[in-house]
């Protein structure tokens, strides 16, 4: 080989040494840099690693670039190894033998891995698949060890290695052939390699720009669900942890089951506060008595799941059904039908509670107190923004029987079994359903027939004659719970271990036999659903309830409780006619394990209470004093609301006033003519507060109102223009959170743009057709056109099926186009390569010729290829063979 | 045109009525002819080479016709290689005249204008030199004497492939004085019918060839030929696809530059043949492998079957692809 040849070759690997190797190792740096995150025993310096990487890569991918053999490389594989065993020899210590030895694997594997990639890179035009594999395989594993994974995490580390595997993809048929230096040339592919560049960026903020919503979404998902999986992972080694959230997993139905499984598993991982809350429910003496806080009510048994779940569509479903999200601020939803729906009419009373929601609660759903009619949300005090997200005030229609010292089960403190005496003698007073409504009675006591049913049925009935008061019987069922064997021992125990712990569901009813027969060990949803298959076998209407046990009071706030995640909760509701729903929680205490009462979690201060709101319009705002004019026509005044049946403005003093726009907050001069507020006046000993008087209009009411009316705190309505513009940007997330599609709507919406992306790529072959025709008609002269009737007609043809190969264009038309099609493509061929090359100009009757061909070509097509035409146009891998250098296939000429 | 085109029809007409279904192979021979150029054609025995090149040097010549006698019309001569010629055979040899006590040169069988060398490579390598100068320059030296060739001098060389006994393989420099080697190939299969059904027909007119075209006539053509008009961008691509085979990883040699000069000359007169004065980018593929492979050096059999047809189209695509240049 010459010395100039030899010059071009090493020319050539420098270009490939920029080109391959330089990407290859920064890819190589890359993963090694995630890989160092996640194992620290690799640490020994990510410089070193890439350093041994890059060198192995480069000597391989040198050596075989000039056609080295194997033999090579094992003999350099072999020096390395000969000088690693010389410098053990010579090592002191075994400390640094086995140091030395560490680094070496460490090090040889790096050497190794940058040496195959180097033989692969130089020697397998395709490997960079190998190499992509490879790559996003360790980085996966890489990032696979994460706990706080999420989709953006994900994309981010295996963006680097999608660039390298587009880059390569783009690169490699570049590299077979040789790469000119010339300036033209090397011009154009340094413009190809920056539009390159330029289209991964454009479809990387493209993806930002489309999905960053969706990846949000998704993000909350995967964190859930990783969280989920971590807590499924750790379980075994926490034995604090609490299983009983397990009852409001997967057995709910539509959107919010998915939304109680996030609650749970944000629960699990560690024991959060929930939601704390002021129950303004006291004894006559003053003490305050507790509620269990209903979540949601499982009515309806699933043949398929073994289980039950929840059923809206029951008769007198007495379950609120409003999103506190969806309530502006101080507006209230109340739904007088639940009322009805209870089906109570004695010793019941109208509570008030107040409710704190924390961040890990699921906000969609009202939780409070059985039979909530009434919500109105309420802002959460400035200092308690950071624990509580949102507040809203219920108004439930609740039981005087139902405070939770009846409630509870009487196993942890014998004491409360005089006192909840009370309340069976006077449920004694019904003996039966005879008067209820079939439908109703029928729902709730319908029970499934089987073996395992009817062992249960039968258990049932040992305990108690079908003739004894409906108390009767669910005392019974509670005593049997209670039972002690000979030695004194509790039969039933709580345990959070019980029968399959993988399965945290609502028990099915194959789990519920094992626990009443076998294991006699199990947590509150064995013992809720245990109950109700049992009360509901003795004809005794029953229905699971799901929620939160309340345990926690506070000693410094009256009436408050907080909740924690581990107050979930499962227990039964009975129906009494005339009492409507009672709770009976049948849990047997844990006896094994006494919790630490969990930290009072509410707020020092309850929040001040306001005297009156206004919604209404700001008039006039002057910044300088501080003051505004506002026009309103609806205010609530001491918790009632009115509707005036005329406007009024009234001066507004806001010097002393905490603005928000959105639920942020900002100044007075935020505020503009025309906005919608809220103003709110809280009850304070400073102000003058006129008080409410019987038999006076609100109209006339108002007049005495103190002017200005010194505001606390206003409220700013989000305004229409910038409302559509969020909507447009945020709604996205909102909707998404509240219908809980995320990922089929991501799925959709990748479904929507690959499909779009798939149209275009389909219409592409006939995009093309018609930029050739709309070249004919733009051309200039004679020759112009025949030129553009030439290159239309060659892809017309080949679109009809018939490929050009290794023909020139005259030898296809002669041989394969005029044959088949009848047209006189090849006279045509002949003038065109006459115009083309001959030292003349045209002749007569050229255009004539030229233009017949053009008008024939269309029809000659269609009446022979006709509709298969229509599908090849939709053929893009046809249409990619036209553009395509004609194949190099083994081209047999005559042999010798 | 008009003229030469009837000419030239008449001429492959004649041959064909001899050698059937061999068109093409007629062409190119034709079109060696008119390069003023030679021709080796190559194949197993009995494919019809040997008739062929008689047909064709009886068609242009007159049996009877004196080489030495000028202007008279064209000679044929047909010389029988074989492993015991010697140079002298060919060339001639100086001989004592008695009558004139002084030593005669006899000219030998190189004396003509057209010259049918049957079975080239039985001969040994040095009988085959001797043909190297009056193939290139139209002269034969001996001795001291060197003697001019008439312009006209055509050889039409045939040879059996190389793999079979008895052979020598002809020397590079020899080959490239062929402007074609062209290989035969057996007939199909009607063809084939077609001949032994009339093989008597056929046997008996083969020594009763018309003579369709007179010497001038030849000269005329041959001057035609070379005002055929070739396209700069034509000139570009052959540049380009000479240069190509310089650069193969599988090609050894190269074509030189005469074997650039050899192929727009023979492009010239196919495009004549095929009755045209332009040359187009069909030609270049048409006559890339007769033209120049004979030439090249290939580094495995695999190459030598397909690298040069690949250049060719690739770069016959270059062409194609290229839309009409505008003419100032």
């Amino acid at each position: 080989m010459s010395k100039k040849d030899n010059q071009e070759l090493f020319l050539q690997l420098l270009i490939r040494w920029v080109l391959v190797i330089v990407p290859t190792g920064v890819i190589g740096y890359i993963t090694l840099r995630f890989l160092n995150f996640s194992y620290t025993a690799l640490n020994t310096g990510i410089n070193s690693q890439t350093a041994y990487f890059v060198v192995g890569l480069m000597l391989a991918y040198s050596l075989y670039y000039y056609g080295a053999r194997w033999i090579i490389s094992f003999v350099l594989l072999w020096v390395v190894y000969l000088l690693f065993e010389k410098i053990i020899s010579r090592l002191p210590g075994e400390f640094d033998v086995f140091y030395t030895t560490a680094r070496f694997q460490l090090y040889a594997t790096l050497f190794l891995f940058g040496w195959a990639f180097g033989f692969l890179l130089a020697k397998i035009r395709w490997s960079y698949i190998i190499l992509f594999g490879v790559l996003a395989i360790v980085t996966l594993v890489s990032i696979s060890d994460t706990i706080d994974i999420s989709l953006t995490y994900i994309l981010m580390h295996i963006a680097p290695v999608v660039v390298y595997g587009l880059y390569m993809l783009f690169l490699t048929p570049l590299l077979t052939d040789r790469i000119e230096l010339d300036r033209k040339k090397s011009g154009k592919l340094a413009l190809r390699i920056s539009l390159f560049a330029l289209l991964i960026v454009l479809a990387f903020i493209l993806t930002e720009s489309l999905f960053k919503s969706d990846f949000k979404a998704v993000e909350k998902e995967l964190a859930a669900r990783g969280a989920k999986g971590n807590k499924d992972g750790s379980k075994k080694e926490d034995s604090k942890y609490d299983d009983r959230y397990g009852l409001m997993d997967k057995d709910d139905d539509g959107y919010r089951l998915k939304d109680t499984m996030r609650v749970n598993s944000k629960m699990s991982q560690s024991d959060k506060l929930m939601f704390c809350s002021k129950l303004d429910n006291y004894f006559p003496d003053g003490s305050p008595a507790p509620l269990y806080f209903v979540y949601h009510y499982l009515t309806k048994y699933d043949p398929v799941k073994e289980s039950f779940t929840r059923d809206v569509n029951v008769p007198s479903f007495d379950e609120i059904q409003v999103d506190p999200t969806n309530l502006p601020m101080y507006y209230s939803y109340t739904d007088t039908s639940v009322l009805r729906k209870s089906m109570a009419t004695k010793l019941r009373k109208v509570v008030e509670a107040q409710v704190y929601l924390s961040e890990n609660t699921w906000k969609h759903s009202v939780l409070g107190p059985a039979s909530v009619f009434s919500i109105q949300t309420i802002p959460v005090e400035k200092d308690f923004q950071k624990t509580f997200l949102s507040a809203y005030k219920i108004t439930s229609f609740t039981s005087e029987l139902n405070n939770a010292y009846f409630v509870y089960n009487i196993s942890a403190s014998p004491m409360l079994e005089p006192l909840q005496e009370e309340r069976h003698k006077e449920l004694r007073i019904v003996n039966g359903y005879t008067k209820v409504d079939s439908t109703f009675l029928n729902y709730y006591t319908e029970y499934p027939k089987g073996g395992i049913y009817d062992s249960i049925g039968k258990l049932a009935l040992s305990l108690t004659s079908k003739d004894s008061k409906p108390v009767d019987k669910v005392l019974a069922v509670r005593d049997f719970f209670l039972k002690r064997n000979e030695n004194g021992k509790r039969i039933f125990r709580y345990t959070l271990k019980a029968g399959a712990v993988d399965d945290p569901n609502i028990p099915s009813s194959k789990m519920l036999y094992n626990f009443l027969f076998k294991t006699h060990a199990g947590y509150c949803t064995y013992y809720a659903g245990a109950s109700l298959f049992m009360l509901r076998a003795l004809g005794v209407p029953t229905r699971f309830t799901t929620g939160f046990a309340t345990v926690n009071r506070s000693d410094k706030n009256k009436g408050w409780y907080w909740f924690y995640a581990s107050q979930a909760h499962a227990w039964t509701q009975v129906y009494f006619p005339g009492y409507g729903w009672l709770d009976f929680d049948m849990t047997i205490g844990n006896e094994d394990q006494q919790g630490a009462p969990k930290p009072d979690g509410t707020p020092p201060l309850p929040p001040p209470e306001p005297w009156l709101v206004l919604n209404a319009r700001a008039v006039s705002i002057d910044a300088a004093t501080k003051s505004l004019d506002a026009s309103f026509s609806q205010l609530i005044y001491f918790n009632t609301p009115y509707t005036l049946n005329k406007s009024f403005t009234r001066p507004i003093d806001a010097s002393l006033c905490r603005v928000l726009y959105d639920k942020k907050d900002t100044t007075l001069s935020a505020i503009r003519p025309g906005d919608s507020l809220i103003i709110v006046s809280y009850k304070d000993e400073t102000k003058t507060i006129p008080v409410p008087r019987k038999g006076i209009s609100i109209e006339q009411q108002l007049n005495g109102f103190p002017s200005p009316i010194i505001a606390d705190e206003i409220h700013i309505r989000p305004r229409e223009k910038e409302k559509k513009k969020e909507e447009s940007t945020t709604k996205g997330v909102i909707k998404e959170e509240e219908k809980k599609i995320t990922w089929q709507e991501i799925a959709w919406l990748a479904a929507k743009g690959i499909g779009s992306l798939l149209i275009f790529i389909l219409l592409l072959p006939l995009m093309y057709l018609v930029y050739r025709l709309l070249c004919i008609v733009l051309a200039r002269d004679v020759n112009a056109k025949a030129d553009q009737i030439y290159r239309a007609a060659l892809y017309r043809f080949h679109m009809a099926g018939l490929q050009r190969e290794n023909e020139t264009p005259l030898d296809y038309a002669h041989l394969k186009v005029d044959p088949t099609l009848g047209t006189s493509f090849e006279e045509f061929m002949r003038l065109y390569l006459r115009l083309k090359y001959a030292n003349g100009n045209l002749r007569q009757g050229d255009d004539i010729i030229i233009d017949q061909f053009a008008r024939t070509i269309g029809s000659a097509i269609r009446k022979k290829i006709g509709f298969r035409l229509i599908i090849n146009y939709f053929n893009v891998l046809l249409a990619l063979r036209y553009f395509q250098q004609p194949q190099q296939t083994d081209y047999e000429t005559p042999l010798l | 045109m008009n003229d030469s085109t009837t000419k030239l029809k008449s001429l492959t007409d004649n041959i064909e009525t001899i050698i059937r279904g061999k068109p093409q192979e007629i062409k190119y021979v034709v079109t060696a002819l008119l390069a003023r150029g030679h021709i080796l054609l190559e194949d197993n025995p009995g494919a019809g080479k040997t008739v062929l090149a008689k047909t064709l040097a009886q068609s242009i010549s007159e049996s009877t016709v004196d080489f030495h006698a000028a202007g008279s019309g064209v000679a044929f001569k047909r010389i029988q290689f074989t492993p015991d010629l010697l140079p002298m055979d060919l060339i001639g040899s100086y001989i004592f005249d008695e009558s004139k006590k002084d030593f005669v040169f006899k000219k030998g069988p190189l004396f003509t204008h057209v010259l049918l060398a049957d079975e080239i490579n039985r001969a040994s390598p040095k009988v085959q030199s001797a043909l190297l100068e009056c193939m290139a320059e139209n002269q034969i030296t001996s001795g001291d004497h060197t003697f001019l060739l008439d312009q006209f001098f055509f050889t039409i060389a045939t040879q059996n492939p190389i793999e079979m006994e008895g052979t020598y393989p002809l020397p590079a420099a020899q080959l490239d004085r062929f402007f074609m080697k062209i290989s035969f190939g057996y007939v199909s299969e009607a063809v084939e019918l077609d001949i032994y059904t009339n093989y008597l027909a056929i046997g008996d007119s083969k020594n009763t060839v018309k003579q369709v075209l007179t010497y001038h006539d030849i000269i005329q053509l041959q001057k035609e030929a070379e005002n055929v008009y070739i396209h700069p961008e034509l000139v570009q691509g052959i540049v380009r696809l000479v240069q190509s085979t310089r650069h193969h990883p599988d090609i050894a040699l190269g074509c030189s530059t005469r074997g650039g000069i050899i192929f727009i000359k023979c492009l010239k007169a196919w495009a004549l043949v095929n009755q045209r004065d332009y040359v187009i980018e069909d030609d270049i593929r048409a006559l890339a492998h007769p033209v120049l492979h004979h030439r090249l050096i290939f580094r495995n059999r695999e190459a030598s079957r397909t690298a040069l047809q690949q250049l060719a189209d690739q770069e016959v695509n270059k062409l194609a692809k290229m839309g009409i240049q505008s003419k100032q």
